[in-house]
């Protein structure tokens, strides 16, 4: 019996398991982020298209303790299992914890617990490689400015809070993809400030840099909304956006706008709603015994001009 | 006594006790500040900071970097207007950047057009009816978000007598609460051509000038109408102000209602020059509006300041993120500096008092 639900995908084996109802609990670390409705609704919209799943979403309005208290308040009503989109991904440890001493079995979703080398071996981790999204957008840029003809460019980099793992990562995979000799051109960067993720600040910023009058070939920025302020903001010095090019990350529909009107070259899509089906997936399978590998990666994908109608209905 | 001289209402002052007024040291400040970016500029990047020292503009100044000076701060500056006039009345406003958030977002709501690049809105919040509506809708809905959260402040201080901090804390906490519950967190795009002209127009300039023009008004309403001279008095002195026939209380809802609407019109713009709304905009601008008010001489203790203080210690913020900027100050250095420059400015506001206190 073990052996063919194994081998079954997880959607047939659902499908043939009807009979027996199993709830997921699912904690998510804020209702309100664009990003995560995305994901949450992923979740729902997978768990309605199953018979025999229910799931319980609860929010943890940003709050590790209240974070905590859910994930009890599930092991205390008996789930079979429990979905985790952490508040603070330094506090996981005692909520492996408290649900590996009632073992039931946890999934963390979207971002990384500090303890992934520990998991013990019915928790799992779902999410796109962070390492993967700066990597893409960087690479692309620099093919396109290859395309362009150009052997030397000058960049400015936008990135996101400092105090943001994301942000810190993406600014570090530029500079890896530089070092591991995948850029096909040789940049040099001018500058390298933070905007805080904010379309304002980022417009405010661009305009700043503007002003030095110093010549330029491209942004570079760790997501979209930046991105875009950048762009506004070139656009109101009468700058050709043909002749930059601009890079973010999210493909979120402003982007797209973007990118269709010729604006934006490159954005990376992180598939928010396959994320959340991956949890479900795993806790599902984690709770009928099976093993899940400790880390699943949900790839990030590159979008530019040439792909961008697969992305305008996804997020 | 040979100097005396006699003052409004038979009180008589010495001219030679008269010291130059406050705007002046904020502005040999702003001044002193430029002076050494400028010289920094040469030594550390061989550009002028204010200059054209490479021939792109048609005057001496380097007109891009003058005109983002002002224009990166223009939109705390509306918010900072209202701030001023609340600190002078001895209160305090907390409210203004959830309001700028909430009211970003339900404006943007009315602001809305069909479609974009020839597909629907895909941001759309309301059905077709609310797509293309003329651009007065969301400027009116936004200006009575302001007008309603003002009014609730000001009720709040005025009647139930609990603290500005408190009466405006809990305004800000309730009022992000709502701009993030309005589109379940969800960023709001895609405006018409029209409204984006609040924000953009006149070649982008449309903030300063909203920004410069309310000052102006602002300017002359705290110093020469009734409404400014009772705002004086009751920060000065509410007990006196009480006794003296003011009617405190309706004053107080006056000028939170004020704030509350500059703060609104400051989301329009501000939703407007960006194109999109979204429920974290606005955040800890009401403490750069209070810090530009402070640092521009206006007394926290109330009854003290002025409206060109608070336009030149926005200008001083304004210089000091573009000269961070020019001379590419490490991004990890730019707040530790800033805020080390808010308190520098208050001691030394605070030195200068006191130095004159102890002279007259």
């Amino acid at each position: 019996m073990k052996k063919t639900m194994l081998a079954a995908t997880a959607f047939a084996t659902l499908m043939g398991s009807a009979a027996m109802s199993e709830t997921v609990g699912v904690t998510m670390a804020l209702f309100d982020d664009n990003f995560l409705t995305v994901l949450r609704n992923g979740i729902q919209e997978f768990a309605d298209g199953l018979d025999g799943v229910d799931v319980q979403i609860e929010d943890a309005q940003n709050d590790v303790a209240k974070q905590l208290d859910q994930i009890n308040n599930f092991i205390a009503s008996g789930v079979d299992a429990i979905i985790v989109n952490p508040v603070d991904t330094s506090a996981t440890q005692a909520m492996t914890d408290a649900a590996a001493a009632a073992n039931v079995p946890l999934v963390y979703v979207n971002r990384q617990p500090i303890n992934l080398d520990t998991l013990p071996d019915n928790q799992a981790f779902v999410a796109s490689n962070e390492v993967d999204s700066g990597t893409l957008e960087t690479i692309q840029l620099c093919d396109n400015w290859a395309a362009e003809g150009k052997t030397e460019v000058n960049a400015y980099v936008m990135m996101g809070e400092l105090s943001n793992q994301a942000a810190v990562q993406r600014t570090a995979d530029i500079h890896d993809v530089i070092a591991a000799g995948k850029c096909a051109v040789t940049i040099n960067f001018i500058d390298e400030q933070t905007a805080n993720w904010s379309r304002d600040e980022a417009q405010d910023l661009m305009t700043n840099w503007l002003s030095t009058g110093e010549p330029f070939d491209g942004v570079i920025a760790n997501n979209d909304e930046m991105a875009i302020g950048a762009i506004q903001a070139m656009k109101a010095a009468g700058i050709d956006m043909a002749s930059v090019q601009v890079g973010g990350v999210d493909a979120t529909q402003d982007a797209l706008a973007a990118m269709q009107a010729g604006e934006l070259d490159v954005t990376v899509f992180q598939n928010a709603a396959a994320q959340g089906s991956g949890s479900l997936n795993a806790a599902l399978s984690l709770a009928r015994g099976e093993a899940v590998e400790k880390a699943v990666w949900v790839p990030f994908e590159l979008v530019t001009p040439d792909n961008i109608a697969d992305y305008l209905s996804k997020n | 006594m040979t100097d005396t001289s006699h003052g409004i209402g038979g009180l008589s002052f010495d001219t030679r006790k008269r010291t130059r007024p406050p705007e002046l040291n904020v502005f040999f400040a702003l001044i002193g500040i430029v002076v050494i970016f400028e010289a920094l500029g040469y030594l550390l990047q061989g550009q002028s900071f204010l200059f054209d020292s490479a021939d792109r503009f048609p005057s001496i100044f380097n007109e891009a970097r003058l005109k983002i000076i002002i224009l990166q701060v223009a939109i705390v500056g509306i918010i900072a207007l209202g701030s001023t006039q609340v600190i002078i009345s001895h209160g305090i406003d907390l409210s203004p950047g959830s309001v700028v958030g909430l009211t970003a977002m339900v404006a943007m709501s009315f602001a809305q057009t069909a479609t974009v690049n020839g597909n629907p809105n895909p941001k759309a919040i309301f059905g077709d009816w609310a797509m293309d509506l003329p651009v007065i809708a969301p400027i009116v809905v936004g200006l009575a978000i302001g007008f309603g959260a003002g009014l609730v402040n000001g009720l709040l201080i005025a009647y139930t007598r609990i603290p500005p901090f408190i009466a405006t804390l809990g305004m800000m906490v309730a009022a992000r609460g709502a701009a993030k519950w309005w589109s379940k967190g969800r960023p709001i795009s895609f405006p018409t051509e029209e409204f984006t002209w609040i924000g953009n127009g006149l070649g982008g300039w449309m903030p300063v000038v909203i920004f410069i023009g309310l000052a102006i008004l602002f300017m002359l309403v705290l110093k020469y109408t009734v409404y400014g001279k009772h705002t004086y008095a009751i920060g000065s002195n509410e007990a006196a102000a009480r006794m003296s026939g003011i009617n405190v209380e309706r004053h107080k809802v006056l000028v939170y209602v004020i704030a509350g609407m500059l703060a609104s019109l400051a989301a329009l713009v501000l939703a407007s020059k960006n194109l999109t709304a979204q429920a974290g905009m606005g955040v800890m601008y009401e403490l750069d509006a209070i810090a530009m008010t402070v640092i521009g001489g206006v007394s926290l203790n109330g009854g003290r300041g002025s409206v060109i203080g608070t336009v030149l210690g926005a200008l001083i913020f304004g210089v000091i993120i573009s000269g961070f900027t020019f001379l590419k100050l490490d991004a990890y250095y730019q707040e530790m500096v800033k805020g080390a420059i808010i308190v520098a400015a208050v001691v030394l506001d605070q030195w200068r008092q006191q130095r004159q206190s102890a002279r007259s």
